[in-house]
């Protein structure tokens, strides 16, 4: 017990600042807070997938296109609640990521990363294929919209209940038996961890958790979904958060997030030196410094603190 | 441990730095009408400064030398205008923020001239909702005057409106050319898949009426295929034995589509949409080989090039020598978004001139729906904008054209001026 109080304590001033958040922001800034929340489900999800089960993906962002129209379609066509559907596409996303997790099997390291990004560059390229059920070019719009305080509530309440999901899975058996994947298959294997079963459980979950994040990012885009949304660049963005927040670890989660969900915005109001590619100028070196400063991402940090308070 | 300590440091420099810039104020307003002061309006738009769209960044620029100059001469009611363009990279998951930012933290008082179909369709909702002017948009879907979409259930967007000729209507207007002079034509059309190309094409249909069988074979297109593709759909239209060629693309596509068309030998009627007659882009495909003599087309802004003596481009060319140096070469080029930029300028500072000196949201949307510009210094002369209560397109007449004069020619308008197009 006493082992844990520091995190059950941190837990809830953390708990407590998101809470009262809404009340010190304007509405502008809750938007960017909701945002760092839809990138924390996001960022969380691929931990486990990437930190604890060493599986790379480059292509969650299919994914987040998936849940973002199962929302979308749901609700325009059928008026389906809003929460509902997200709970929908963690439903669908979990079954399409056990799919994908099928050639995780056979694939490994720069293989599987390679076929993922192929998820992320043809995924979106679907409703093009199928515009009169998906929308197409002209997009999907969901039949209500919602305002900046019931996104910040919902991203992250989301979090917060897959965050503690993500906890309790983590540090059960299946937990131990993702790590020990990741440290090594052969011996995985030779201590009785049936690999195909635990790989694809690894990739279902993971793409669950990017499909509720998909269903939130077409809320906060006023509920219009359209291909160009999901490109390849948001893939990229939810692993340099989860690189940011560093791998295997819960808590760095919430700087990585903060890192991709809020950069952007702040450094498109930073005058860089009169360049229209301002932005990407500010992201890309902001990234580089993270990795020389923080090879271990936040994750690390946050373990140098705790050694150095204990010294 | 120095070590760590030293690193600890850096990152809290830069964590600091970037507090630092995220808190920078918001604007303060006194004035009942966000954006609005005594000395100052401040509106904003998106726009793709990078990504696939970008060779439309010379539209925003433009914008801003037409207000830089007005300001010079004193404003609008002694008002500044201030106009804040961001880059939203033609992805509404960028128009979306980028615009909420404007709103929320910029608090302008109306958004301009903001570009594409799908970042408008993504946050007229969020825009209208707030009853905040989304106004001259640059797209001309038909959607923002007669709202055929399904994201608004029928009804028009009271706070949305359009400014050019909408593309169903200028494709009509091929549809009739072709029945004047080249009945038997059989025609091939090579359209976007979007939204987009489908207007084009249902109004060519539309246009040619009974005669829509002559449509021979339609191929479409994604936004991002590569010329290869393109060369083979092009190369599958003469197959199907067409003898007339519509191409209802974006610039790019439309460039690899003359440049295909020329290499395999094929030397069909050709038209070209409004958006790709742009001589800049014409000389981009001439320069990869097409040949261009005798494409057809619309305009209905006056040319930098061939009607270089008309007031408007006279004054066009000093605006943006003196406040757009940089845009100087491609406007002696023939730009003509950079006149499109200018024409959408002086209608808005023509709303805000008739919304009066007390001005609000309401008034400038009642300016706006009932102008009579007659005297629009970069629109094709005999042109005007207007818009009542009947006319919710500003834009609503062209004029054909014709490309010659090979690799270093240019649009030539020809006939009479089309009227009442939408």
């Amino acid at each position: 017990m006493r082992q844990r109080l520091p995190a059950i304590v941190s837990l809830l001033v953390v708990g407590g600042a998101l809470a009262g958040l809404p009340f010190t922001l304007s509405g502008y800034h809750v938007g960017l807070a909701a945002q760092v929340g839809i990138f924390f489900v996001a960022v969380l999800g691929l931990n486990i997938l990437t930190g604890y089960t060493g599986q790379i993906s480059i292509g969650h962002g299919a994914f987040m296109a998936i849940g973002g129209y199962t929302t979308a379609v749901m609700s325009q066509d059928h008026h389906t609640n809003l929460v509902l559907t997200m709970l929908m596409a963690f439903a669908i996303c979990f079954v399409v990521g056990l799919l994908v997790g099928l050639p995780a099997l056979r694939l490994s390291g720069v293989y599987l990363a390679l076929a993922t990004f192929a998820l992320a560059v043809s995924v979106p390229q679907l409703p093009l294929k199928w515009s009169k059920f998906l929308g197409g070019r002209d997009g999907v719009q969901t039949s209500k919209t919602v305002s900046h305080l019931w996104l910040y509530g919902a991203a992250w309440t989301a979090s917060a209940i897959l965050f503690v999901l993500a906890w309790l899975i983590l540090r059960g058996r299946v937990g131990r038996a993702f790590r020990a994947v990741r440290d090594s298959e052969i011996a995985a294997v030779a201590s009785g961890i049936e690999l195909p079963v635990y790989k694809t459980l690894a990739f279902g979950i993971s793409a669950a958790y990017a499909g509720v994040a998909g269903s939130l990012f077409v809320l906060a885009t006023n509920g219009f979904a359209e291909p160009s949304e999901f490109g390849v660049v948001l893939s990229l963005q939810i692993l340099v958060g989860a690189a940011v927040a560093g791998l295997g670890s819960l808590w760095g989660v919430l700087a990585g997030a903060a890192f991709v969900g809020l950069l952007p915005a702040v450094s498109s109001s930073v005058p860089v030196i009169g360049s229209d590619h301002g932005r990407d100028v500010v992201f890309g070196s902001a990234v580089v410094l993270v990795m020389l400063l923080l090879p271990d991402g936040f994750a690390g940090l946050f373990a140098r603190v705790r050694r150095f308070a204990r010294a | 441990m120095a070590v760590h300590r030293w690193k600890l440091g850096a990152l809290l420099c830069a964590v600091l730095a970037t507090a630092a810039v995220a808190s920078t104020a918001a604007a303060s307003h006194s004035s009942s009408t966000p954006g609005v002061s005594k000395k100052q309006i401040v509106i904003g738009g998106t726009f793709p400064f990078t990504g696939p769209a970008s060779l439309y960044k010379t539209i925003p620029a433009a914008e801003q030398a037409y207000y830089a100059y007005v300001n010079a001469r004193g404003g609008v009611f002694h008002r500044k205008i201030k106009d804040i363009a961001l880059d939203d990279q033609y992805d509404p998951s960028q128009t979306v923020p980028q615009t909420q930012k404007l709103v929320e933290q910029d608090h302008v008082f109306a958004v301009v001239g903001s570009l594409g179909t799908a970042p408008i369709l993504s946050t007229w909702g969020y825009l209208n909702q707030r009853k905040i002017p989304q106004v001259l948009v640059a797209t001309g879907d038909a959607f923002w005057g007669n709202c055929v979409h399904h994201a608004c259930d029928g009804s028009t967007k009271p706070w949305t409106l359009g400014w050019q000729p909408t593309y169903p209507g200028e494709a009509k207007i091929y549809a009739q050319y072709i029945l004047a002079n080249k009945a038997s034509a059989k025609i091939g059309v090579i359209y976007q898949n979007d939204a987009y190309g489908k207007n084009y094409l249902a109004g060519l249909k539309t246009g040619l009426g009974s005669h829509a069988n002559q449509i021979v074979d339609t191929e479409s297109y994604n936004v991002g295929d590569s010329a290869q593709v393109i060369a083979a759909h092009i190369v599958a239209l003469r197959a199907h034995g067409a003898d007339t060629l519509a191409i209802f693309a974006t610039p790019t596509p439309t460039i690899q589509s003359l440049v295909a068309k020329t290499l395999i030998g094929w030397n069909p009627l050709t038209f070209v949409n409004n958006v790709s007659a742009n001589r800049l882009f014409e000389l981009a495909a001439a320069s990869n080989g097409a040949d261009l003599d005798g494409i057809i087309s619309t305009a209905y802004l006056a040319s930098p090039t061939t009607q270089a003596n008309l007031p408007g481009m006279k004054l066009a060319k000093s605006i943006i020598h003196k406040y757009a140096p940089a845009l100087d070469q491609s406007l002696a080029e023939g730009d003509g978004n950079i006149i499109y930029g200018l024409a959408v300028g002086w209608t808005f500072v023509d709303g805000l001139q008739h919304a009066g000196k007390n001005l609000t949201r309401p008034g400038l949307m009642k300016a706006l729906r009932t102008m009579n510009e007659t005297k629009n210094p970069f629109v094709y002369p005999g042109m005007s904008v207007q818009t009542s209560k009947k006319r919710t397109f500003p834009m609503e007449q062209l004029k054909l054209e014709k490309w010659s004069g090979g690799k270093t020619g240019d649009w030539h308008a020809f006939g009479k001026i089309y009227n009442g197009i939408h």
